[in-house]
């Protein structure tokens, strides 16, 4: 058999433990692309997070240790970034669970017509997040924007509001932005969940005399423990991580009034050509998600049998 | 079958190894018989600069040349990428506010050891201009435009409102300005571009700075502007006022540079400040107020104002490519940003078409340039503004780096967040770092 695939005898020996060597050698390719990908970057950015590497001092890149990760602690302006994150983050990844799992529950019902809507929920997540950052700079910009012009137009406000140039307002819009881009997802994956509970469970509850918040609260939600997990892993990450719709919005501006954790990783590096502070940064906000998704799984304890 | 299998095998090696090689002798044929150049710009005129490059590519049949862009608000972000991870272009556009930064990266190399030949235009171009391409005595660029950040007013609306002459000083602007709003001809009759990304804020900055005969730093690059009650603190006070007061726009920290020549050529403001070439754009574009702009000397004491220049640089990537890209990169500079029949074509073309200034001091006795412009601005103010031009001071290698920061300083001082002083306080903090 092993001939039979074209392996030369000597090449197919056991290790130790018994583990055939083939099945090494047919996945080396993609452990070579792995490493090279993955492996590769990471202990290059970790290198380069302990060096002082500026690219206008191309010259001069000494060994500084952990100076990096020091002078991004002790900055005020990534203080600021990283408050604003935690904010954005809390606020965007609760929002989007929640309405995701809103629509999932409207769409579960069976009433003609939502089959169409079920498409139609994912055009926001299809839209490019850079395309999605213009619509919503064209909707919300405080002389031109459309959604304003709407609300004048109701008689709702006097004048226009300049949403992304307020800073009380500026970081809301964007969490707005950010939801409408990103609920669809989590909308469809607690559908899924949703699809596969037995009714015959929740008719259970209902005989047992449960109403729909008890049937919803201990029937329903425990079963979609699974989807729920994933989906706070999965937009955690993308709340902590997100620039694109900050670069096209509002440039993390007014002020520093949306300049997220990632979005000043990205200018510490391609703005102040700072390579070392950026990888240090992007370290940071790696550990910070690792103990967000560490927690998620403590919280939630999703066993083998919620699976 | 293990037999076969290796047959298999060596079949697709030799096919990797021949396409290797043909693709090999194909660089190699193209790099004996033509040049090929990469050209990066920022998005502004693309159809003119693709006329451009055809028409230097049929007086230059051996050379060949790719245009890519990007947008001036990514560009410094998008090149710093190309530089560092491969991609760089051959010859690009730059700015004088970067001059420093590119330079001691190694990404740009002076024109006047690589192209000698350029360099000897420089008696031609306008002081500011040559200071602004200029770095350790070697010249890095020959100029794309160069123009001056200037005062722009709706002359239409000021005289509605029954101003015979625009402000002279920042004082008469906020009285004009109140009138204005208070006759409900303007809701909000200032608007200037404060995008955080937008890299006109700090030069406007300048700009209000010297026109009340402030400086920004000293000649030895020594930050002045943090100096209390000085021309720089007065400048974020007034701007914090207009907002206040809500004769500035409110949404002035999301308007970029072409949010405001919309909003101001819609009629929505009635002054703003903004670099020469918009006043071309809002007399001559699609606008509400088209035709009804004009320009005032930069208010203040001393009406002076940014004199700033964009150039064509070559860049390492060039030299690296080996003689033949330089020789044919150095043709290339010399079409778009020198002579060509003795005369500036390509410079001409940009100021007559579109309205770009010029560093190339003979255009101005050019009738056709006169002409133009005086379709849309006026030749004598433009020459009066631009003897008080002083080109960006400061200029150093992390000037880049501040600028960013600056700006974010700037917008916190405007909104409220910070106050004035504190916020020129901590640009000069950050000079500082950055110094050391």
């Amino acid at each position: 058999m092993q001939a039979e695939i074209g392996l030369r005898p000597n090449l197919v020996r056991r290790w130790a433990n018994g583990v055939p060597a083939h099945p090494w050698l047919t996945v080396a390719p993609v452990l070579a692309l792995v490493a090279l990908f993955t492996i590769f970057p990471f202990i290059y950015a970790a290198v380069t997070s302990t060096r002082q590497m500026i690219l206008t001092l191309p010259d001069q890149t000494p060994f500084v240790g952990l100076k990096n990760y020091l002078d991004v602690l002790q900055d005020a302006s990534a203080r600021q970034a990283a408050v604003n994150a935690v904010v954005f983050s809390v606020v965007a990844v609760t929002a989007v669970t929640l309405l995701g799992l809103l629509v999932a529950l409207l769409l579960n019902q069976p009433i003609r017509g939502f089959g169409i809507l079920r498409a139609l929920v994912l055009l926001p997540w299809a839209i490019p997040l850079v395309s999605a950052g213009i619509i919503w700079r064209l909707l919300l910009h405080g002389d031109f924007g459309a959604f304003n012009g709407l609300l004048l137009q109701l008689g709702i406000v006097h004048s226009y509001i300049p949403w992304l140039s307020s800073r009380q307002l500026a970081l809301g819009a964007v969490i707005v932005a950010h939801v409408w881009r990103e609920f669809p997802l989590p909308a469809i994956l607690f559908l899924a969940g949703l699809q596969v509970i037995p009714p015959d469970v929740v008719d259970a509850a209902t005989v047992d005399g449960a109403g729909a918040w008890q049937r919803f609260r201990y029937v329903i939600l425990p079963l979609l423990k699974a989807p729920l997990l994933i989906v706070l892993v999965y937009e955690t990450m993308i709340a902590v991580t997100v620039f694109d719709l900050v670069y096209v919005l509002t440039g993390g501006g007014p002020g520093s009034a949306t300049t997220l954790f990632s979005w000043y990783a990205y200018a510490a590096t391609f703005h102040f050509l700072n390579l070392g502070q950026g990888a240090a940064l992007s370290f940071i906000m790696a550990a910070v998600l690792l103990l967000f998704i560490a927690i998620y799984l403590r919280l939630l304890r999703v066993g083998r049998d919620d699976t | 079958m293990a037999r076969k299998s290796l047959r298999v095998w060596r079949w697709a090696a030799m096919l990797v190894a021949l396409s290797v090689l043909t693709a090999g002798c194909a660089q190699g044929g193209a790099s004996s018989g033509s040049v090929h150049l990469n050209f990066m710009v920022w998005s502004y005129g693309i159809d003119t600069i693709q006329d451009n490059i055809k028409k230097f590519q049929s007086s230059n049949p051996s050379v060949t040349v790719s245009l890519a862009d990007t947008s001036w608000f990514n560009y410094h972000d998008t090149m710093a990428t190309k530089f560092t991870a491969g991609g760089a272009p051959d010859v690009a556009y730059s700015s004088d506010h970067w001059l420093r930064e590119w330079v001691s990266a190694g990404w740009i190399v002076p024109i006047d050891q690589y192209c000698p030949s350029l360099a000897s235009y420089k008696d031609e171009w306008a002081p500011y201009a040559l200071q602004g391409m200029t770095l350790n005595n070697h010249v890095y660029g020959l100029p794309y435009y160069a123009d001056m950040v200037i005062f722009i007013y709706n002359d239409k609306l000021l005289k509605q409102a029954g101003f015979d002459h625009p402000p002279a000083t920042w004082e008469e602007l906020t009285s004009q300005a109140q009138t204005i709003k208070s006759k409900g001809i303007s809701q909000y009759p200032i608007d200037i571009p404060m995008k955080k990304d937008d890299p006109w804020t700090i030069e406007i900055f300048y700009s209000m700075v010297y026109g009340r005969g402030g400086h920004m730093f000293d000649s030895n690059t020594n930050p002045t502007f943090a100096e209390s009650g000085g021309p720089a603190e007065q400048t974020l006070s007034w701007l914090r006022s207009a907002y206040a007061s809500k004769i500035l726009d409110p949404a002035v920290f999301e308007s970029a540079e072409p949010d405001v020549v919309k909003t101001t050529g819609s009629g929505q403001h009635v002054f703003t400040v903004l670099a020469k070439y918009n006043l071309a754009e809002l007399n001559q574009g699609q606008h509400a107020q088209k035709g009804n702009f004009k320009m005032a000397l930069m208010p203040g004491s001393q009406h002076s104002t940014v004199g700033f220049v964009r150039f064509y640089s070559l860049t390492k990537a060039a030299v690296s490519h080996g003689d033949a890209a330089v020789k044919a990169s150095c043709n290339f500079l010399q079409y778009f940003g020198g002579k060509t029949d003795g005369q500036y074509k390509v410079v001409k073309r940009w100021a007559v078409e579109k309205g770009l200034g010029f560093a190339n001091l003979p255009l101005y006795d050019d009738s056709d340039v006169s002409k133009s412009i005086n379709a849309w601005g006026n030749v004598d103010l433009e020459r009066q503004q631009a003897k008080t031009a002083n080109v960006k001071e400061g200029l150093t290698r992390w000037w880049g780096t501040w600028d960013i920061y600056a700006r974010e300083q700037i917008d916190n001082a405007v909104s409220g967040s910070s106050t004035p002083s504190q916020a020129l306080q901590n640009m000069n903090t950050k000079w500082s770092q950055l110094k050391s």
